[in-house]
């Protein structure tokens, strides 16, 4: 342990010139040990630092979500006094989304992405339905003329 | 008659002065033949679409560097000069004579200024930064730890090309291209090498470049070599939602801690983390938009067509040039192969909650690594998406690369 200390210490107060070949094993041994040692040390005091924020944040959006959820409900009950004749209507079950042909997956994954993204503390469970190419609203031709007469601006 | 005979000097003149005859003079076969690689690169990058947004500038450089007589770049320029007397009666042995290269200099040794100076690096990465989301590696700073593991081929290549007896400058710069990481590569080899050196920044940053190119075929042998396919079926859950204020936080957190850390990795974390500010912030549009089209645009365009313009031929037809390709697919699979095993042992540890092939994406070749881990995922069970989670590790192979660039910086100078 005590060789490895000195060798850290007398690799970060003497450095290497550049134009030194014939490096030895124990040079060589310790920048692999070093490089690799403060190249982890840095990113897990990351990791401490971001989760330790990460949690406080998360703490934080998840009181914010209970409020929210918990004002969304008086709101609902308030609803349901109000229309105790009316029939409920049972939740319909999530199908798997109608994805047309040629739609890679991958577009797919980032349409469901965005979606929870744009939901996310809301409380609301956004359900993907189908995946279809939107047709071209005009021409080609409408298309280039609306290009050539706007490509000033 | 005399005017004939006046006619016929000039033209001969003219002829031995001009760059054809350059080709018959001394060594200036080797200058047809880099024309040739240069094409080679041209073909590969816009033929077969190799990362050509900077294949092309660089191959286009290696062209006008050695066409002769044309003087647009002089390596002599960056030689150091020895024992330079400073102001304050120290002496710089790392003394270059920029008022020379100003006055003498031709367009491309002008504009290497910006490479010699580190100003280009920096500026990509600033580029980079305002085209990167931090979120996934927010959401799950574990993803930290494989672009730390990814970076172990950087330390281990270095050892390869110091049994090789090369010098610690090109050992270094060699080890960097194991970052998967172009600017970093140019950042560290462009310090360190000198037109003494074996290397120069061309060769190198032409190796990192070509096996950036060339990720989707190193890279998925190695992950199915390494993993078994209940470990690469693994299905990761969704990533938590990440708040506007915690990714303003974390590139100013980064900035502090690793520029204080390791002080010769600020300009390239520094500019990193500057870029995703301005992109979270949310009130600078304008300058975010700059820095992700105009201004990377322009660096990439100065700073492939000057890193081209080193790669003269001396150093290309050379064994030492082998080296650097050898030693570069190297230190690229032996930093897949790091990530993919720490992600092994994260698998363990998770209790198989974690797909090991994330660990690849820890080099730094954004988005393309993590692409890769997405399509060997979806190799096992089509409808797992791995790429949000391998989007992590790899941005903090981004980061990882830049600290270990510095930490190369701080022991050989």
């Amino acid at each position: 342990m005590s060789d490895l200390q000195s060798m850290f210490a007398q690799l970060l107060s003497s450095n290497i010139p550049p134009d030194q070949t014939d490096l030895g094993g124990e040079t060589i041994a310790s920048v692999v040990i070093t490089g690799i040692s403060v190249v982890f040390m840095g990113l897990i005091i990351l990791i401490i630092l971001v989760t330790l924020y990460g949690k406080i944040f998360e703490a934080i959006n998840k009181s914010a979500e209970a409020k929210a959820k918990a004002k969304a409900e008086a709101e609902a009950a308030a609803k349901a006094a109000q229309k105790k004749d009316e029939p409920k209507a049972a939740p319909a079950p999530a199908a798997a989304p109608v994805v047309e042909d040629g739609i890679e997956e991958e577009v797919v994954a980032a349409i469901m992405g965005a979606l929870s993204a744009m939901y996310a503390g809301s409380g609301k469970k956004p359900v993907l339905k189908g995946v279809k190419a939107a047709k071209p609203r005009r021409s080609a031709w409408s298309a280039a003329g609306i290009m050539d007469n706007t490509r000033p601006f | 008659m005399a005017i004939i005979q006046s006619f016929l000097d000039t033209l001969t003149q003219l002829a031995q002065e001009s760059g054809f005859a350059g080709f018959f003079a001394d060594g200036g076969w080797k200058n047809i033949i880099m024309i040739l690689i240069s094409f080679v690169f041209m073909y590969l990058a816009i033929g077969k679409g190799f990362e050509p947004l900077l294949l092309v500038p660089i191959s286009f450089g290696m062209l006008l560097t050695n066409l002769p007589g044309a003087e647009m770049y002089h390596p002599e320029y960056w030689n150091y000069v020895e024992d330079f007397q400073e102001d304050a009666g120290t002496v710089n042995s790392h003394y270059i004579d920029y008022q020379r290269i100003l006055e003498h200099g031709g367009l491309l040794d002008i504009l290497y200024m910006g490479v010699k100076l580190q100003i280009y690096p920096p500026l990509i990465f600033l580029g980079i930064g305002a085209m990167t989301d931090f979120g996934p590696l927010i959401a799950s700073p574990r993803s930290f730890l494989l672009g730390a593991a990814a970076q172990g081929g950087i330390f281990f290549t270095f050892v390869g090309a110091a049994i090789l007896n090369m010098s610690a400058a090109d050992c270094a710069s060699i080890a960097i291209i194991g970052g998967a990481d172009g600017p970093t590569s140019i950042y560290v080899s462009s310090q360190l090498l000198t037109t003494n050196s074996s290397n120069s920044v061309g060769t190198i940053a032409l190796a990192a470049y070509t096996y950036m190119a060339l990720v989707p075929i190193i890279q998925p042998p190695i992950m199915r070599a390494l993993t078994t396919k209940k470990e690469r079926s693994v299905v990761m859950g969704q990533l938590r939602p990440v708040s506007r204020l915690e990714k303003l936080i974390f590139p100013v957190l980064v900035t502090l801690i690793i520029a204080l850390m390791i002080p010769s990795a600020a300009p390239l974390v520094g500019m990193l983390m500057f870029g995703n500010l301005l992109k979270e912030s949310g009130c600078c549009d304008r300058l975010v938009k700059t820095a992700q089209n105009e201004l990377m645009n322009i660096i990439t365009i100065f700073l492939g067509v000057t890193v081209g313009a080193t790669t003269q031929a001396d150093k290309v037809i050379s064994i030492d040039f082998g080296k650097v390709m050898l030693l570069g697919v190297v230190a690229f699979s032996l930093g897949t192969a790091c990530g993919i095993l720490l992600g092994k042992l994260m698998y363990i540890i998770s209790g198989g909650k974690i797909n090991p092939l994330i660990g690849s994406a820890g080099v730094s070749a954004v988005p393309m690594a993590a692409r890769i881990s997405q399509k060997v995922g979806q190799e096992e069970v089509p409808t797992n998406y791995l790429l949000m989670h391998a989007m992590g590790p790899n941005v903090a192979g981004v980061i990882g690369s830049a600290v270990a660039a510095g930490v190369l910086l701080a022991i050989v100078k």
